[in-house]
């Protein structure tokens, strides 16, 4: 096993290097030049020229992609172009208002989406699971967009019940007062596809030899459902959850931009638009390094929860 | 020896609960005023910074030699720091100063527990700060070309790497602790107004060099607030100095008829200043979520109401509509000193191709002026503006210092006839058939116009002008552009049309007349308009003080800049702010951006207003 | 007497039905399935009688007044049009003469008689249009129908574009295996590690800043495209491992056929139908992208209108009560992703019933 995982980690090297050249390239040769933002509105060549030299962009583009290498393994992407502000900073202090809502909407929406979808399984084939299944599609159809702006002029304005936007410094005030709304869009919008999803995996375990064993020997149908299926569909929805963990620090970044979250979402945003390339350069590397190492670890779960794959 | 008998006990823990019980008390019943900017700041290091918002909150933390008057319109300079305004010497190229002694910065762990003074010293150390390269300085340009010896020493840092503060440079003598006296290169009578901007300030050397790269988050003052809390993008806590000296609001100047002044001087009169307690500021870039937030009564004023709600606050008539007034809401309408634009490229090439909306011959000035009169720009001020705007005459805005209000011209008018008459007769009429004009010379015509991907403002202007162009039968193609890349593109010429704005960084018509200024290519003149008679006129205006005389040169500026048309005028904006009735004591200042030191707040109002 | 036994005739040859015509069989039995695929045939006809100007040709044109209510609401309040109608006229002071100094001035007299000559035609503005007009009085029913075929043609296209690389790169890694498998799923590994909304905003910031992406709507079809083409790949990827092994694959290869040949013209057929959901699943994602895309200004281009501009138009306009661009846009996306989805579900089941 400790061989697989070393293999793995390995081979995680060159996909880091790829992701560096990809993002080096694209910010580097492309990209907008930060100088002239930073520049202020009345500006000669020579001030450039002394902004793009402070900022290191004047170098032949071999040496910024050295320095951009030695960069990611001393985890130090240096300051901020537009705020000054360190980016190791940015990030630590953007990914809590993320996670705090994120971590909720998950949670939710999991216990939400296995609950309904074996309600669901459980009367497959009906009338009531076609309904259900076309109500979801018809959700899942809305753009975001709509949800987020009709949510927030509902119940914020209208009704009144949540504050239209913000942020504060408490996290419990965060997490009653100005997380909810947001939540509740998040787990609104993520649930029909999530339900759609497990409804499959429910299904794919249903139709196994073992269940038809099961009620043959005439288990209840109820426990049949509890104990066999869902104990076996959790592998799936375990691997699933595991897989959308590195959205969860990426965040929903309509949800914050609309709600004025300070999460890591927004910034990204922000650093596109200001061709902030030490914060684009710091979140694309950890972003990476986070997805690769959470697949290892999933798949790793994976082959100890399910005996049957073994280690290739 | 302390006798702890049950009775001492029990009379503690008596007083301990009254002194917690009243605490939440006692902070309710501070001033906080909260807002929204409705952009995102970046920092509070007075010379680094350039955006409006990080500017703003400056104005609050420090204090410079001079200030504008709160009340006295037109706008009138003020001494803050300084005892009194200098008059120019040695024909409008000395200025000396005078700071007042026993003014103090706020305390900071970088003074060792001292109280520290303000001097002279800190005045020049602050100025040279604008010139030293390591700060990257977007307001650098206002002293380039301008103080004796300081472009030395600029080059001089520049050139060795290493950056003396100490050296002296001939244009500032500190003749004494608080004198300082500045050398101009030429007479300049508009210095006295960069002196009142809130970024040029003096700042504390010990606390600069204390703090390093950090000095965005550690603004150290000796104005009325200090910076008590900062998390970035999201909210800045102002407090209120204990130290400070406190102002008293000067009525010399208020216009007794206007009932804004009353009513600052109902609220303001005889009481020490600034009276708010805490200051609570949130940047929200979204105008809904803003928008929203004020109704809400989340926040206490809105600037700027935002475009796109503007019929639900005001009526056609400008008062407020009856759901806000109810609530007693008061609105502020402003003409500010900024003006919205579309340069042309004057140049003969763009992007590497010939440019046909270049140059200065009569068929190429013919296009420009075609180009302009075919732009609906009623529809822009009616559907994008909603309303809240007029259109610009001149290149100059309204509210500074040599803005003409009878300069009237119909060569931005909205005039598809004139316009498609100008292109018939100069040769840009359809040859190939396709129903669009080519050039004279028979290649297809093609105008491109560059705008601001992220704004959606700008694509509804830049929609509005391809629909305006495609009715006098011109196809025009609009490129959205990230905003860095726009700034760049119009420095180096690199487009054919663009939009632009301006806002004034200081009262006077120079300010807007510099962005036709030839020698200012590659910097503010995006045009690269190059007319020697024009630059005639300009120098000559900058050797006289404000007079009939300069007036009467920029009218003729104005004219050559409607004749050659190297730009499209677009408007100035009228902008509504809106106030609770519990926030007493205010009037929006066309060029101070923030009023907080004016303020304040009735919070039994507040309290009863927001609990509803 | 000869006993020649006739042989009753033998049952005609019947042709063992092929996977499409099955499947054809088996979709034409699901009722949600043929009532989504005639939803989408409508769109698609939509979208061709607009392409050819049957429809919406003008849809540009500003036929109503600001805000123009709909007709069911003729009666409603309409304060952005009533502030244009009541604007004052402005008393302006006399315009400057500039004939001194302008090089125009020469052919002022001939530019106004030219000018007089040029009839200036004013169009009455309705007050109300069918389902209401945007800002500037264009008419929202015909806008919608317009921006139909463009969103619908972005996401066919880009899915289109997206299944085609996905299929071709996952044909030879599927096929060939070793060192191409190996740089391919290290490529594959790039593109999926780094976040989505970074990757598109990376792509879409640079289409617009070097303009090499070309014009109109072809950047935002490269975008999605080369954004999204991964998860076609992993799955053909899959399939042509699987049947890379095949008896068939084995037999082709013994009759001489060529690596290319075997892959496309044997291999490709048993595995198209799982590149005909993934063309269908990824058009509705991408027309859902388009919206974001547009949103943040990366959209289709000015002189066009798409769901996503009149969604990002519509952003700010329920708060001041006009409610219906960003129902006629939302409604009708909602209405083509869902027939589109559920017949990806029927077709699903049509082509493979045993994933049913």
């Amino acid at each position: 096993m400790t061989a697989y995982v070393v293999r793995r980690l390995w081979q995680m090297i060159p996909t880091i290097a790829g992701v560096i050249l990809l993002i080096f390239f694209l910010f580097n040769w492309i990209g907008g030049d930060p100088a002239q933002v930073l520049a202020g509105k009345i500006s000669n060549p020579e001030q450039i020229a002394n902004i793009r030299k402070q900022l290191g962009v004047d170098q032949p583009v071999w040496y910024q992609l050295w320095v951009f290498v030695q960069q990611v393994f001393t985890f130090d992407f240096g300051r901020s172009w537009s705020t000054n502000e360190e980016v190791s900073r940015i990030l630590l202090t953007r990914v809590g208002p993320t996670l705090t809502i994120m971590i909720p909407v998950l949670i939710i929406e999991t216990c939400l989406a296995v609950l309904f979808a074996i309600m669901v399984a459980y009367v497959r084939g009906t009338i009531t699971d076609r309904a259900i299944m076309i109500v979801c599609t018809v959700a899942m159809s809305i753009s975001f967009l709509v949800y987020i702006i009709v949510f927030q002029w509902l119940f914020g304005f209208i009704l009144g019940w949540f504050p239209v936007q913000g942020w504060s410094e408490s996290f419990w005030k965060n997490l009653f007062t100005y997380a909810p709304l947001p939540i509740m869009l998040a787990v609104f919008v993520g649930l029909a596809p999530q339900l759609r999803l497990y409804r499959s995996f429910f299904l794919d375990e249903i139709n196994q030899d073992y269940v038809r064993t099961a009620r043959a020997k005439g288990v209840p149908e109820k426990k049949v459902m509890l104990k066999h299926v869902l104990r076996n569909a959790m592998i799936p929805i375990l691997t699933n959850i595991g897989i959308s963990l590195p959205g969860v620090f990426v965040g929903s970044f309509l949800l914050e931009v609309f709600f004025s979250i300070p999460g890591l979402g927004r910034e990204i945003i922000t650093a596109v638009n200001r061709s902030d390339f030490p914060v684009i350069k710091a979140v694309t590397v950890y972003l990476a390094v986070l997805t690769m190492i959470i697949n290892l670890l999933v798949d790793v779960l994976y082959k100890f929860v399910d005996p049957r794959v073994s280690f290739k | 020896m302390i006798l702890l008998t049950s009775r001492a006990l029990k009379l503690s823990a008596f007083l301990a609960a009254v002194v917690i019980g009243l605490a939440p008390a006692a902070y309710a019943q501070q001033k906080v005023l909260r807002f929204a900017f409705r952009t995102a700041e970046t920092g509070f290091d007075p010379q680094r910074i350039d955006d409006r918002y990080s500017v703003g909150v400056c104005e609050n933390l420090f204090e410079g030699l001079l200030t504008y008057d709160y009340l006295a319109r037109p706008v009138k300079l003020v001494p803050l720091v300084a005892e009194s305004i200098p008059t120019p010497e040695e024909g409008g190229t000395r200025y000396t100063f005078r700071i007042r002694p026993g003014i103090y910065f706020a305390q900071d762990a970088a003074f060792k527990g001292q109280k520290r003074e303000l001097t002279a010293r800190d005045m020049e150390y602050a100025l040279k700060r604008f010139r030293d390269y390591r700060n990257r300085s977007p307001y650098e340009w206002l002293f380039e070309n301008k103080i004796v010896g300081l472009d030395e020493w600029a080059k001089k840092s520049r050139d060795s790497g290493k950056v003396d503060y100490d050296a002296k440079v001939a244009g500032m003598e500190v003749r004494d602790r608080y004198t300082i006296s500045f050398k101009l290169k030429e007479p300049d009578f508009n210095f006295l107004y960069v002196l009142a901007m809130p970024n040029v300030v003096p700042v504390a050397r010990e606390v600069i060099e204390a703090y390093g790269q950090d000095t965005m988050g550690h603004p150290v003052g000796t104005g009325p607030f200090v910076l008590k809390e900062w998390v970035r993008r999201s909210k800045i806590v102002l407090e209120r100095n204990p130290d400070h000296r406190g102002y008293e609001l000067e009525t010399r100047y208020a216009d007794t008829t206007d009932e804004w002044d009353r009513r600052a001087m109902e609220s303001l009169r005889g009481k020490r200043l600034p009276l708010l307690d805490r200051v609570e500021i949130y940047p929200i870039e979204d105008e809904q979520p803003r928008f929203l937030a004020f109704l809400n009564k989340e926040h206490d004023i809105m600037d700027e109401t935002p475009f796109a709600f503007i019929h639900q606050v005001v009526m056609p008539s400008g008062k407020l509509m009856p759901a806000l007034a109810k609530q007693g809401i008061q609105v502020f309408r402003e003409l500010q000193p900024e003006l919205t634009y579309f340069p042309f490229n004057t140049n003969l090439t763009a992007e590497g191709r010939p440019n046909p909306v270049g140059g200065y011959t009569p068929d190429r000035i013919a296009l420009r002026r075609a180009l302009a009169l075919a732009y609906d720009i009623d529809g822009e001020i009616d559907i994008v503006r909603k309303g809240q705007a007029i259109p610009a005459q001149t290149p100059v805005a309204p509210g500074v210092v040599g803005y003409d209000p009878g300069f009237h011209s119909t060569a931005n008018n909205h005039d598809p006839a004139k316009a498609k008459a100008l292109l018939d007769m100069f040769g840009y009429v359809d040859r190939d058939g396709d129903g669009l004009r080519d050039l004279p010379d028979g290649a297809p015509l093609t105008v491109r116009l560059k705008y601001d991907a992220g704004s959606a403002e700008k694509r509804q202007l830049a929609e509005l002008y391809v629909k305006s162009l495609a009715d006098v039968g011109v196809r025009m193609e609009a490129q959205g552009v990230q905003f860095a890349d726009l700034l760049k593109d119009k420095k180096v010429s690199n487009y054919m049309m663009a939009t632009s704005a301006w806002i004034a960084d200081y009262p006077d018509a120079q300010n807007f007349l510099q962005l036709l200024y030839g020698p200012n290519t590659g910097q503010s003149n995006e045009a690269e308009f190059k007319l020697p008679e024009y630059d005639r006129l300009y120098e000559k205006s900058q050797a006289i003080p404000d007079s009939p005389e300069r007036n009467a040169i920029y009218r003729e500026m104005d004219r050559l800049m409607l004749a050659y048309a190297p730009w499209r005028l677009g408007v100035h904006r009228v902008f509504n702010h809106l106030q609770y009735p519990w926030v007493k004591g205010y009037k929006k200042h066309p060029i101070l951006y923030t009023n907080f030191k004016y303020l304040d707040i009735d919070v039994a109002a507040q309290r009863a207003g927001t609990r509803q | 007497m000869s006993a020649v036994l006739t042989n009753p005739p033998s049952p005609p040859l019947q042709e063992s039905p092929g996977l499409w015509a099955l499947a054809w069989r088996r979709l034409r039995q699901d009722g949600v399935g043929i009532a989504s695929l005639v939803v989408v045939v409508f769109f698609l006809l939509l979208m061709a009688a607009s392409y050819t100007g049957l429809v919406a040709k003008d849809w540009s044109k500003e036929k109503g007044v600001s805000y123009a209510n709909p007709s069911f609401m003729a009666g409603s309040e309409n304060l952005e049009a009533r502030a244009m109608a009541q604007k004052e006229a402005a008393t302006r002071p006399p315009p400057v003469d500039l004939s001194d100094i302008d090089p125009l001035a020469p052919r002022y007299k001939e530019w106004e008689e030219r000018a007089a000559k040029i009839a200036v035609t004013e169009t009455k503005r309705a007050e109300t249009l069918a389902f209401g007009g945007d800002k500037w009085g264009r008419d929202v029913l015909q806008k919608v129908i317009k921006g139909s075929e463009v969103s619908i043609f972005v996401g066919l296209t880009a899915a289109l574009l997206a299944t085609l690389i996905g299929t071709l790169l996952g044909a030879s890694a599927g096929y060939f295996g070793g060192w191409v498998n190996d740089f391919l799923e290290w490529f594959y590994n790039i593109f999926t590690s780094i976040p989505y909304i970074l990757l598109i905003l990376a792509f879409a910031a640079v289409a617009s800043a070097s303009g090499k992406f070309g014009k109109g709507i072809l950047p935002i079809v490269l975008i999605l495209s080369l954004t999204g083409w991964t998860g076609i790949y992993r799955l053909i990827r899959a399939e042509y491992i699987k049947h890379g092994n095949r008896e068939y694959v084995k037999a082709a290869q013994a009759i001489g056929a060529s690596n290319w040949s075997r892959m496309f013209v044997h291999i490709l057929p048993n595995v198209s139908h799982v590149a005909l959901v993934q063309l269908s699943q990824h058009t509705v994602q991408f027309i859902k992208a388009e919206v974001i895309l547009s949103f943040l200004g990366f959209g289709v281009p000015v002189d066009m209108v798409s769901w996503g501009t009149m969604l990002a138009e519509a952003q700010n306009e329920l708060v001041i009560g006009k409610w219906w661009q960003l129902f006629a846009a939302g409604a009708a996306m909602a209405i083509l992703v869902t027939a589109f989805s559920l017949l990806t579900d029927s077709l699903r089941d049509a082509l493979d019933p045993k994933l049913k």
